[in-house]
């Protein structure tokens, strides 16, 4: 049995290990980081820490949404980086049997790039499991600092 | 085996020992070799060496690392019988023990990683081994005898009596000085260690001997240090320098006539201090020096961080008080202090993490010494170091920089010897490197060659992009990632490789500044600023886009009233997004761009603004913001997440609100537009 933190987004609930999992906090909001990708809100302080948020919506390529009152951040850490993770809501701390976990459908692994890596049933719900390491290690090979976007007209890096 | 765990404790601590002993040993040995082709010897350098091996050995062997110890071992052996006749050493030895210090640095370094330390190659140890069957015995016949105090005598090698035989066939002077500690003279600073160092400026110390003497109001500790000198400054200056007035110190330096010594009675229990204490005293004094892990200072300045940050909220705090019309004025009295003892408390942290440009440079005679070998190239080496003192992870930093521009300068820049001869040029090569403190909190360090120089053409031909007009635009090229070395090693003869990765690290991490400056046939220079500290800056804030910025003061030019109608428009190219004004500047014209565009975000009316001049290699660019909000001293964390790297974005801070505020680095965003745009519209 393991401590996992359950959290939602667009409806669906998805968990990750309670151990990789610094905190969670309310969110009202990032500062902009001009140039950042466009699934990163910007970047919050945590603990004394400066930590960019990572917008799970749009990194899943689900629809933004606004900020609500149950917006919440799942602080991580994996990989050496300590991201934090925008989502819909976070609310429970559960233990699941890992035994229990299921190899994600094909279609929810594509679908999601194989960053939900297993599935969870429990009772009625079905919780969908994270690949924390996936997530967070697939952006630090690219350690170039990337080109500002002065030429491509594109106006997509930031929310306006 | 149960002793594992304790084991690893102390490898992290041995190779931090060993590491020191082997930098010394460097050192060292180079003194050796430098005195060796001025045809005189370093005997103390001989000594030195001897003993960082002595103890790598006995370190090595504690914590079990055979290898080492068979090198060190064969090295030490060897300088021992080296030190015994007279301390000098012929040119194969010295190669053979560089070699030897380069082959346990290998293997520290093999065990710093985790690995194993590889069992030394037989003909390395072959050459080690035969060292000792060549050794010169050939001290020079002694031109004069020391007329010392038997015991004393008795005390100094063989070396030292040689360097005094020396030193007064030279025309310097022997003379002994005394010195006995007592808890007064302490406690005026006046022990052992400063008096040693005060002596160091005015003599060459030859040796310091304890010696026990009835104890005496003058000596009540029954000790006294005996300081052999060689010197050619006047008795005063040398009892100025241990700082001696009238009678608090009395015969301190009585001349000895040369090269006759003065005999003196020596007592009794003098044995007492023999063996341990004489090796104490003499290793370089490091008494009252600690070592620090640098993560524990780090500790400490977060914690001074977060101190300031708290300071911001408080004056909001109390601003927002007297908004309401609450007498503040204690309150702000005592904000006053608090912003003095922290400015006092960050001064002393930031000192403690201060090292000397000159240990940055202490190790760059070694690298060129390699590389001369390695390429065959005849290099004389000029190093112009300050007192300058800077941050320890600076000069990390700066360290591999170094390396990389010399390393480049002597390979590929500096002509072989007939090449040269030529070009008319002198045979050997130079290179020359300065460091020194530009202003209080900016080291420039130069390094330049006399070498072929860079040929712009062809490089920006390589890069297949039009060739630059000026040493920035050169500049910029050879930064271009990637940018295929080899080639341009072979058809230009000039540099390429690896610039982007300084380029980096003084910019980017650092947020320094480059530049370089290059006459084909003639040399090529570049020049690097980096801040003496860094996380601590004196920034202004500003606000662009409903968004607020900071950026450093030492970057900002000046900052200027934005007259909209005294602008003039460029006419902006197709593809080119950016608008691109031009501020006239006392005569000069400046390009202007608009932060808000350049970040996408969104504008604030397009009213009277104000605009950030700053300067890169020469050149003015001024970026448009809404409006200045101030200036204070902010705290930068680095952005070292590759989601939120980005350029012009040199980190975060926290301005009291909780919430980060970027810091940014518009000095690297203008070349980063340079780069993309300007390039186009403004050349």
């Amino acid at each position: 049995m393991k401590l996992h933190v359950v959290f939602t987004l667009t409806g669906a609930e998805y968990a990750l290990p309670f151990d990789s999992v610094l905190q969670m906090e309310s969110y009202t909001g990032a500062t902009l980081v001009p140039g950042a990708p466009a699934y990163v809100d910007g970047i919050v302080t945590v603990r004394g820490m400066v930590v960019p948020v990572l917008d799970l919506r749009t990194r899943f390529g689900l629809p933004r949404t606004e900020l609500t009152l149950d917006t919440r951040i799942v602080v991580t850490e994996s990989v050496g980086r300590v991201v934090a993770l925008r989502v819909d809501s976070a609310r429970e701390v559960l233990k699941l049997d890992v035994e229990k976990h299921q190899p994600a459908p094909s279609i929810v692994s594509e679908r999601s790039s194989g960053l939900v890596n297993a599935v969870h049933p429990l009772g009625k719900r079905l919780l969908l499991l994270i690949d924390l390491p996936k997530l967070l290690g697939e952006n630090s090979h690219d350690l170039q600092p990337r080109a500002l976007p002065a030429n491509d007209g594109s106006n997509k890096q930031l929310p306006s | 085996m149960t002793g594992t765990a304790d084991l690893k404790e102390f490898i992290a601590a041995y190779l931090v020992e060993a590491e020191e002993h082997l930098a010394v040993a460097n050192t060292q040995l180079l003194a050796v070799e430098g005195a060796q082709k001025n045809g005189s010897t370093n005997p103390r350098a001989v000594r030195e060496t001897f003993r960082s091996l002595h103890t790598i050995k006995g370190l090595s062997a504690m914590v079990g690392v055979e290898p080492v110890v068979a090198i060190a071992h064969r090295m030490e052996n060897f300088l021992r019988d080296s030190d015994r006749s007279g301390g000098t050493l012929a040119q194969p030895a010295i190669d053979a023990l560089l070699r030897g210090v380069r082959a346990i640095e290998q293997r520290v370094a093999a065990l710093a990683r985790g690995d194993s330390a590889a069992p030394p190659s037989e003909e390395l140890l072959a050459a080690l081994d035969s060292l000792g069957l060549v050794a010169t015995t050939a001290a020079p016949a002694p031109a004069a005898v020391l007329d010392l105090d038997p015991a004393l005598l008795a005390k100094l090698a063989p070396f030292e009596v040689d360097q005094l035989l020396r030193g007064i066939a030279e025309g310097q002077r022997a003379l002994r000085a005394e010195f006995s500690p007592s808890p007064e003279r302490a406690a005026q600073g006046l022990t052992i260690n400063s008096v040693r160092e005060r002596m160091a400026k005015v003599a060459d110390i030859v040796r310091v001997l304890p010696r026990g003497v009835p104890a005496s109001p003058e000596a009540p500790g029954g000790l006294c240090f005996v300081l052999i000198l060689l010197t050619r400054s006047s008795d005063e200056l040398i009892a100025e320098a241990v700082g001696v007035r009238g009678a608090q110190f009395q015969s301190v330096a009585r001349e000895l006539p040369a090269p006759a010594m003065e005999s003196e009675l020596v007592p009794s229990i003098e044995a007492e201090f023999d063996g341990a204490e004489d090796g104490k005293i003499d290793t370089h004094s490091r008494r009252g020096v600690v070592r620090v892990d640098v993560s524990r200072l780090d500790d400490a300045m977060e914690g001074l961080s977060s101190l300031i940050v708290t300071r911001f909220r408080l004056a909001r705090a109390i601003a927002s008080l007297t908004e309401r019309g609450v007498n503040t004025r204690e309150l702000s009295e005592i904000m006053t202090d608090n912003a003095r003892q922290l400015r006092d408390l960050r001064a002393a942290i930031v000192r403690v993490r201060m090292v000397p440009v000159s240990e940055l440079l202490e190790r760059v005679p070694l690298l060129v010494r390699g590389l001369r070998r390695a390429t065959n190239r005849s290099v004389r080496l000029e190093l112009e170091g300050g007192s300058a003192e800077l941050d320890k992870s600076v000069s990390e930093r700066l360290f591999p920089v170094i390396v990389h521009l010399v390393r480049n300068a002597v390979d590929h820049a500096i002509e072989t010897p007939d090449e040269r001869l030529r070009r008319g040029k002198p045979e050997e090569g130079l290179l020359r490197i300065t460091c020194g403190a530009r202003t209080n909190t900016r080291l420039e360090i130069t390094v330049s060659d006399d070498g072929r120089g860079i040929d712009r053409a062809a490089v920006a031909k390589k890069a297949g992009r039009p060739s630059p007009s000026d040493d920035a635009g050169l500049l910029d090229l050879l930064c271009i990632p990637g940018l295929s070395t080899r080639d341009i090693v072979t058809t230009t003869s000039g540099r390429g490789m690896g610039m982007e990765i300084v380029k980096r690290t003084i910019v980017d991490e650092l947020g320094g500044e480059l530049e370089v400056h290059s006459v084909v046939g003639q040399g090529t220079t570049f020049t690097l600023r980096v801040p003496l500290t860094i996380s601590i800056v004196d920034a202004f804030s500003f606000e662009c886009g409903e968004q607020r910025f900071v950026v450093p003061v030492t970057m900002v030019d000046e900052i200027v009233e934005v007259d909209a109608n005294a602008l003039v428009k460029v006419p902006a190219n197709d593809d080119d997004s950016l608008t691109v004004d031009i501020l006239s500047r006392r005569g000069v014209a400046v390009p202007m761009i608009q932060l808000a565009q350049v970040f996408r975000l969104k504008t604030a009316g397009k009213g009277a603004g104000k605009a950030i001049v700053v300067r890169r290699a020469g050149s003015a660019v001024a970026f448009a913001v809404d409006r200045m909000l101030g200036q204070q001293e902010v705290v930068v964390r680095p952005l070292n997440d590759v989601l939120v790297r980005a350029p012009g974005v040199s980190g975060a801070t926290d301005l009291g609100d909780g919430r980060p505020t970027l810091v940014l680095d518009l000095v690297a965003l203008s070349a980063s537009l340079s780069m993309v745009s300007l390039g186009g519209s403004a050349r």
